[in-house]
């Protein structure tokens, strides 16, 4: 019943751009979350310099998407996959302007690594890493039981997040030469935060491709 | 009035021994366009022509099943078919205006209908161009051959013809293929507007079309109604893969 369209073949390009996309952002991701541990400023340069490759990508899938909304008109499963193909290029995008915000605020660490292991950062950033491959796994497979596995571990760790930024700003409270570097903190513990939403947007998405369901906003609804 | 216009329970159509339509359930709603999608041959405008009983005119047709109008069974014997197809009334592909004046061609069937004062089938005429939204482009010329007009007008002034009998129900079978894109924007916004007033049955090739227009969309395939729902939901999420399969061009 089924035949091959030059639809198809546009449609295996956007797909091979968003996982190809996904992947950058999590090596970048990983990359920063190993300079922060290792304090290895080189990495840490190496991370910003790249994130010229992921607004390259981001800018050709959204053209490709814009190419195909204008000559296919997709419909059903087409349409859906392509509207969230934009909105997870947008999160990926997001995502990797963050990794690169992480990677310029190393330098002012180094001098406090006891501080930042004892408040746990790294912990958070190996965790914040270790959901973001489930995504790249996901977009590749469209497997909801890991859509689901990540948006339970994401929300975990946002709640991690919020516990730690409490602690952070305890610190800053009783000692007041770590003022500067705990506000840095701050903005990281705030970015893996960040991440783990990009992570649950990313998930619903992909939930939204699969069956056609909006599963965003479902626990305030 | 009830709010479902047209019902069909367990309707089945053969062509002397070739069955063209496969045990078809449908209820359409009033004051909406319904749109009837599917591949050639699918059964599609067979099954619109059943609505106004077009098909009585071809030899060897069997219809089982029942075919409801306003809750009355359209093949039932004690019908007049004349005054079932005044109140549906019907648009074709190929616009055919009769070799008359464009006034002529919207007076015909009132003045058949036994309306004979002039003043109220100038009314009459006026209203039915109003409605079908080609009354500015002709009202200076009506006494003019409705075959010199564009092919798009043409096919609106057919619309109109079709309303100044004052049909409840107009059923379009792809009445603006033949058009260019122009013409065909006139036409489906028309149909849009028609919806107020009338309940509108369009088969359509154009799945755009079908998309733009229509509230509700049927999908069939090889005889048989596969799938009926509101058109948002069939173009963004069918239930069926069947329906998914031809809306996205992947059937074979």
């Amino acid at each position: 019943m089924e035949n091959y369209r030059i639809f198809d073949s546009e449609l295996d390009k956007l797909a091979h751009k968003v996982i190809q996309m996904c992947s950058q952002v999590n090596l970048q991701l990983i990359n920063v979350v190993l300079a922060l541990r290792t304090s290895d400023l080189k990495l840490a340069r190496k991370v910003i310099n790249n994130d010229e490759l992921i607004n390259s990508l981001d800018v050709k899938i959204d053209k490709l998407c814009q190419k195909i909304f204008a000559l296919q008109q997709p419909v059903a499963t087409d349409l859906r996959y392509i509207i969230s193909s934009l909105k997870i290029n947008n999160d990926l995008e997001r995502v990797g302007d963050h990794v690169t915000n992480i990677a310029k605020r190393i330098e002012p660490l180094q001098d406090y690594k006891s501080l930042v292991e004892e408040l746990g950062i790294y912990e958070i950033g190996q965790k914040t890493a270790e959901i973001f491959s489930k995504v790249v796994e996901l977009v590749k497979s469209h497997e909801l039981t890991i859509a689901e596995t990540i948006m339970e571990e994401a929300e975990a760790l946002k709640d991690e997040c919020k516990l730690i930024a409490a602690k952070v700003l305890e610190e800053m409270m009783h000692q007041s030469e770590v003022v500067v570097v705990a506000t840095n903190l701050l903005v990281i513990i705030n970015i893996f935060e960040r991440i783990s939403s990009y992570s649950i947007n990313i998930a619903e998405s992909i939930t939204f491709v699969v069956n056609g369901e909006i599963v965003k906003h479902r626990k305030q609804n | 009035m009830s709010e479902n216009k047209i019902h069909t329970e367990n309707m089945f159509l053969y062509y002397s021994e070739k069955m063209a339509l496969n045990n078809i359930s449908i209820t359409i709603p009033e004051k909406k366009v319904t749109a009837f999608i599917g591949p050639s041959g699918c059964g599609k405008s067979t099954f619109l022509r059943s609505l106004n009983r077009m098909n009585d005119l071809i030899d060897g047709v069997r219809i089982d099943g029942k075919v409801m109008i306003d809750g009355v069974n359209i093949y039932d014997k004690n019908i007049d078919v004349v005054n079932l197809r005044k109140k549906v009334g019907m648009v074709f592909q190929k616009s055919n205006p009769f070799a008359k004046s464009i006034y002529e061609n919207v007076a015909y069937g009132p003045k058949i209908n036994g309306v004979n004062d002039k003043s109220h089938l100038d009314e009459i005429v006026e209203t039915a161009l109003k409605n079908a939204a080609i009354w500015e482009e002709v009202k200076d010329r009506l006494g003019d051959s409705a075959l010199g007009l564009s092919g798009g007008q043409q096919q609106r002034l057919c619309i109109a013809r079709t309303l100044a009998v004052n049909p409840e129900i107009v059923l379009m079978d792809e009445p603006a293929s033949a058009l260019d894109p122009l013409s065909t924007a006139k036409i489906e916004e028309l149909i849009v507007q028609l919806k107020e007033k009338y309940t509108i049955v369009i088969v359509t090739h154009n799945m755009q079309q079908a998309a733009r227009i229509s509230d509700n969309t049927a999908f069939f395939y090889l005889g048989e109604l596969i799938e009926h729902d509101k058109t948002k939901k069939i173009f963004t999420n069918p239930e069926k893969k069947q329906t998914e399969d031809y809306i996205t061009g992947r059937f074979g």
